[in-house]
């Protein structure tokens, strides 16, 4: 192991679990704080997931006489569809940040951003065709 | 010393409250889990029994973030005392997990119905 794996004071590391190790291998432990912001901001990203899965219910159960069935359906499943990629995203950004904090290599940028606009621009341009063209 | 009356940082002397941010973020998850597990009640008369599948989903992860957030408040405070948090890589993944479940399932739903 090289010495640069072992940070001082901690000679052997205590075990991290089996997903853990897996995941997030090699490298060095990172500032506490670090990894507990990296959690805050990934359950700040599945909170914008719920937001989408609910709203995307929410349009398939109460517009019924407002939205004809195929752009009622499109649009919840657009809104169901971003919610299930943003959660799997989170997670996988979640993974990427803290492999780079543990090897301090610069940080990921983040592809859920340009995919949440893109989707987000995507069903309000939905809306707002139908509402002119209604 | 200029400052004698420093509030109390908790358990941990982290000035940043680090571990209560965390917790109360995971709280405020379970909040929305909650929420989320309402409207999803709200759908049942128009799609019926497939709607309590999500809804037992949604409520059982916000229970799984209830009945773990003492124990993660105080691993997250010991961990900040010793300078060493490990990642809690099992909960991020069930969390995203159950958000990839529910919007399967109400796509499912969507399509179906």
């Amino acid at each position: 192991m090289p010495s640069n794996q072992t940070p001082p004071g901690d000679p052997v590391p205590p075990s991290r679990g089996k997903i853990a190790e897996r995941l997030l291998p090699g490298g060095t432990e990172p500032d506490p704080r670090f990894t507990l912001a990296n959690e805050r901001t990934f359950l700040a990203w599945i909170r914008t997931a719920l937001a989408l899965l609910a709203g995307g219910i929410a349009i398939e159960a109460f517009t019924s006489d407002l939205f004809p069935e195929p752009v009622r359906k499109s649009l919840a499943v657009l809104l169901l569809l971003l919610g299930m990629l943003l959660s799997a995203g989170a997670a996988g950004r979640w993974v990427r940040v803290e492999r780079s904090m543990r090897n301090k290599t610069p940080l990921p940028l983040p592809l859920i951003v340009p995919l949440l606009a893109g989707a987000g621009a995507l069903a309000a341009a939905v809306v707002l065709v139908f509402i002119l063209w209604r | 010393m200029v400052r004698t009356r420093r509030p109390d940082p908790g358990p941990h002397g982290d000035p940043g409250l680090q571990p209560e941010r965390t917790t109360l973020a995971w709280g405020r998850t379970m909040m929305a889990l909650v929420t989320v597990s309402a409207i999803f009640l709200r759908w049942l008369p128009h799609h019926g029994f497939p709607i309590l599948l999500l809804f037992a989903v949604s409520a059982a992860a916000a229970a799984a973030i209830y009945l773990t957030q003492r124990r993660r408040y105080g691993a997250s405070a010991r961990g900040i005392s010793r300078e060493r948090v490990d990642a809690d890589t099992s909960a991020v993944l069930w969390t995203a997990f159950a958000g990839v479940a529910l919007g399967a399932l109400g796509i499912g739903v969507v399509l179906a119905g």
